[in-house]
């Protein structure tokens, strides 16, 4: 029971002891204890615990940055957000499940255990599914419904994995299966093969990504933020721990091609931009399950593109938040002039769309970069091939909207909230700055 | 095969018929009772497995099969059926047809995969030398298939459920996890039930609908 | 030896063509006194027989050839299934081996077909519902019949029901396998449809539910009693065949004259079978006539599953 350990163990219960101030200003509490764990994951950096009971390493500290941020981002964003529009669960019940759902996924991420990683991603679903129906109507519902059916059975598949790993090494420990050989090399391939499927529900991989654009597009827009930013590579870091038992990169790079494809693809005609951004999702998580597994260069690249990945997607969702307030409407074409009636909105949205589709010099730019490199290295022209043309798709179709949004005439808008949109440009912002400390990095190591 | 086997084989098949009865029930609660038969006769797959290798493990995961499943799961599907719980059911269930593509599927996916891929996984203890898995794996595609092609909120519930059944019975006859893991995994199928079942009172039935297209 | 093969030949031939009525009378009977009434004689199917030749045969102007003859082959189908299966004698008899299980099952779907045949012959309106009601549902049974066989076979390797019946005796414990308690149930399930009892089919000229009756509604005279006959003789085999196959296995013998016991035995096989049937329509209700395909699915479901489960598992 050392320090390391208890940093640990209070990271997962914060956001769980903020829950306690449920009669008494949650919300400040959520944005308190958000405030705490993040100080406390980036703290720990530099103090780890020794793999037992968590198994914390340097890809981990990574996911659980990204965590703790955005969930803080999330919930400073949702004190203003949620007011008054809390129909279905009340705004008290909204941040009481908030924090349960940031606990159960640093809950993933930190167990040194298969078994209860699966339990605590089971458990994200479960926390996380009232959230969509904040604000009820009859569409939330049901895509609330969706989510909680497909990725639940999704998710079910990939304890068949849980099953063959016991099955392969008589134990479930994370670090020490990692770090052996592997023994049973058929039940340990399954196992990888089946979590593609059983976490892909989760991560988006084609095709079981069906449920993905419809929580995206339901859920109020913190909660959006928070699936996209960090549920799902918190999905794929789960998906990452099983592959790495017996990695298995042709399967995996494949599958992430056609999944980038069909996201791309259906990008080409969305008419609500929560929708939009929800597909541009699906494309950036496929693209880091590629990068994380082929490994090399790619893991880094990976990570540097969901870390900028995880807050412009936030900004994104954000900045989709503020536009549903003040316009009332989820579609496209109903918005317009953004730039001249909402400023900070239309910057953060602007910026945010660059930095998802991985425009130069923002952060995913690198990420993406340093993936390609690494699939070149392999010689995978083909992928390389495809994976560059429907990158040029996405980018097109994104930045073509968002653009239609932002700039032309009309539009009469106001601001909605000041704190709204502040966070929106902040977190719209992290990426570029990440970026280009990168490349000062990058540049001073040379 | 001896006696046990056998005996063991029939339950299994049991279990993989009250399966195809749930598929063509229309009735929502004989669907959620036809759930807790199916449970009980994996918990007393469990208890048989329990008696013959001497382990209390199996004893407690059948006990915890019947108090998790039998019990609180019906018990909070059967509060939800609104009106008349007796009379309440799903309209337009094609039986015939139901049975002929859970059959067709079943077939293609369970044997696709049993052949190319959980052939060469050996069985040990009481099951050694036997094909049992194949009965998990069946009941697995049918949950599947049962959420698949119902559109009431129950019955995808109870879909799911079975889906969890097959897994159980996996573990079971393949390698049983440990029982911390199996308990919280049990937990939190409960807890994805209980919060279903606030969904179900709003949504009880589930069509295409034209702003989540695309 | 001939000539106890012979003999055994002619008495398993007798047995279906003569105690198939039988069976029929005592089924109505015992129904009805289940069911608080007096009730025919057992022996009522014979009368009906004896009274229906001595009748004036007459043939719709509309119909052909076919319609004359077909009840005739059917008949003759029904005495060759006769010789084929296992339905008195435990060891094989003269033109035993003209056909195994799978020949029998396509003999009976042969005989199906030309009664269907000479239906849409009579140039009657009922009978072509009848036969498109047959139809619909027979795609369903017929594939049933031959998986059920399939099952069968395959759990002796063979495709004789012979060489099943004896490896059901001789392996006690394969008579609770999965794949022989399910084939038996899916068969069961098949002999009530194919004998028109309830819950698929209730006895008499109901239009609105009728069937099997529906086919020989032109027939009249000698040619319904040789219909009707063979409707007895059809019964008796699939009953047969279900009790000494499926069923009840045990207590045939062909040494010596022992055969002779066969008689009683298969009596007695068929008196418990004939319970079972009156139980089960006494207290099920007939379906509705859409339903009938749910019930076919069913018992398709059953031979299909466990065919296939049975394969996995050996």
């Amino acid at each position: 029971m050392n320090a390391a350990y208890l940093i640990s163990l209070f990271i997962i219960l914060v956001p769980g002891i903020a829950s306690a101030f449920y009669y008494n200003n949650i919300g400040k509490a959520s944005i308190a204890s958000g405030a705490i764990v993040t100080a406390l994951s980036l703290f720990q950096f530099f103090l780890r615990p020794s793999p037992g009971t968590f198994f914390i390493g340097n890809i981990t500290w990574v996911f659980q940055v990204m965590v703790t941020s955005v969930y803080l981002l999330s919930a400073i964003y949702s004190t203003r957000y949620i007011r008054g529009h809390a129909t279905g669960i009340g705004e008290r019940t909204y941040f009481l499940l908030l924090n349960i759902f940031t606990a159960s996924m640093l809950f993933s991420l930190e167990i040194n255990n298969y078994g209860l990683m699966w339990v605590g991603i089971e458990a994200t679903t479960i926390s996380s599914a009232l959230l969509l129906i904040t604000e009820k109507s009859s569409t939330s519902l049901e895509a609330a419904w969706r989510y909680i059916i497909i990725v639940s059975a999704g998710v079910t598949f990939a304890f068949f994995s849980v099953v063959l790993i016991y099955y392969a090494f008589g134990s479930l420990d994370i670090y020490s299966i990692i770090h052996g050989g592997v023994t049973d090399a058929l039940a340990a391939r399954i196992a990888v093969s089946i979590a593609l499927i059983g976490f892909g529900t989760k991560v988006g991989v084609f095709p079981v990504h069906t449920w993905l654009p419809d929580a995206h597009s339901e859920a109020p827009s913190p909660v959006s933020a928070m699936f996209s930013g960090v549920l799902l590579p918190v999905a794929l870091y789960a998906m990452y721990r099983v592959y790495q038992i017996d990695p298995f990169p042709a399967l995996y790079v494949w599958f992430g091609i056609v999944s980038i494809a069909a996201a791309s693809i259906f990008l080409g005609y969305q008419r609500r931009y929560k929708r939009m951004f929800a597909y541009s999702t699906m494309e950036n998580m496929n693209f880091a399950l590629i990068g994380l597994s082929i490994g090399g260069l790619g893991i880094i690249g990976a990570l540097l593109l969901l870390l900028s990945h995880s807050y412009g997607k936030a900004a994104a969702f954000f900045s989709s938040g503020n536009i549903l307030r003040a316009t009332g409407s989820r579609e496209i074409e109903n918005v317009t002039g953004l730039a001249r009636s909402m400023p900070a909105t239309g910057s953060s949205i602007l910026l945010s769309s660059l930095a998802v589709t991985g425009t130069p010099p923002f952060g995913t730019f690198f990420g993406e970069f340093l993936i390609l490199l690494a699939i070149l290295a392999l010689h995978m022209y083909s992928q390389l091939v495809i994976i560059l043309v429907f990158l040029f798709l996405a980018f097109v179709s994104v930045n073509f909207n968002v653009s239609r949004m932002v700039f032309g005439k009309g539009g009469g808008y106001t601001e909605t909230d000041r704190v709204m949109s502040t966070i929106a440009l902040i977190a719209s912002v992290i990426p570029l700055v990440i970026g280009i400390v990168f490349l000062v990095m990058v540049n001073e190591i040379l | 095969m001896t006696l046990i086997q056998t005996g063991i084989y029939l339950i299994a098949a049991l279990v993989t018929i009250v399966a195809f009865y749930i598929q063509g029930e229309e009735f929502i609660r004989s669907m959620v009772r036809a759930q807790v038969v199916q449970s009980v006769l994996i918990a007393a797959i469990s208890f048989i497995i329990g008696i013959i290798e001497a382990s209390v493990d199996f004893f407690i995961l059948g006990v915890l099969i019947i108090i998790l499943r039998g019990f609180l799961i019906s018990y909070f599907l059967e509060r939800r059926i609104p009106g008349k719980s007796s009379i309440k059911y799903e309209p337009n269930v094609n039986l015939a047809y139901y049975f002929l593509l859970d059959l067709v599927f079943i077939v293609i996916s369970v044997f696709i995969i049993f052949y190319v891929v959980f052939s060469s996984f050996r069985v040990s203890g009481v099951l050694a030398g036997t094909e049992v898995l194949v009965f998990p794996l069946a009941l697995f595609f049918q949950g599947l298939f049962l959420i698949a092609s119902r559109k009431s909120t129950f019955t995808q519930i109870i879909g799911y459920v079975e889906e969890e059944n097959g897994l159980v019975l996996f573990a079971i006859f393949l390698l049983p996890v440990p029982l911390i893991i199996e308990a919280s995994v049990f937990l939190d199928v409960l807890a994805l039930v209980v919060i279903t079942s606030i969904v179900v009172v709003e949504k009880q039935t589930h069509e295409k609908m034209e702003e989540l297209k695309g | 030896m001939l000539l106890h093969t012979l003999e055994e030949t002619v008495s398993q031939y007798l047995f279906v063509v003569l105690f198939a009525p039988l069976f029929a009378g005592i089924l109505a009977n015992l129904k009805a006194r289940v069911e608080s009434r007096k009730g025919p004689s057992i022996l009522q199917p014979y009368y009906d027989i004896a009274k229906l030749i001595r009748k004036e045969t007459v043939i719709p102007r509309a119909s052909g050839n076919i319609f004359k003859y077909s009840p005739y082959l059917i008949f003759g189908i029904y005495s060759l299934i006769a010789l084929i299966i296992p339905v008195l004698i435990p060891d094989p008899v003269f033109f035993t081996a003209s056909a195994d299980f799978l020949g029998g099952a396509i003999l009976f779907s042969l005989a199906a077909f030309v009664k269907m045949l000479s239906a849409m012959d009579s140039g009657n309106s009922y009978s072509v519902m009848g036969v498109s009601r047959a139809m619909s549902f027979n795609f369903l049974s017929e594939g049933t019949l031959i998986t059920v066989f399939f099952a069968v076979s395959l759990m002796t390797g063979t495709n004789s029901p012979y060489v099943t019946n004896h490896f059901l005796i001789a392996n006690g414990i394969s008579v609770v396998s999965l794949d022989h308690v399910f084939s038996t149930l899916a068969f069961a399930m098949l002999f009530l449809y194919e004998t028109g009892k309830i819950p698929v089919e209730s006895s008499g000229l109901m239009e609105l539910g009728m069937i099997d009756e529906g086919l020989v509604y032109e027939y009249s005279g000698k040619l319904l009693a040789i219909s009707k006959w063979s409707s007895y003789m059809k019964q008796c085999l699939l009953g047969s065949v279900l009790l000494n196959v499926f069923l009840v296995p045990w207590g045939l013998y062909s040494t010596g004259y022992a055969f002779l016991m066969d008689f009683p035995v298969m009596l007695a096989k068929w008196i418990f079978l004939i319970t079972v049937v009156v139980i089960v329509e006494t207290t099920l209700a007939k379906l509705r006539l859409f339903r009938i395909m749910d019930y076919l699915a069913v018992a398709f479901t059953f031979s299909i599953l466990f065919l296939i489960f049975s394969e996995v598992t050996l």
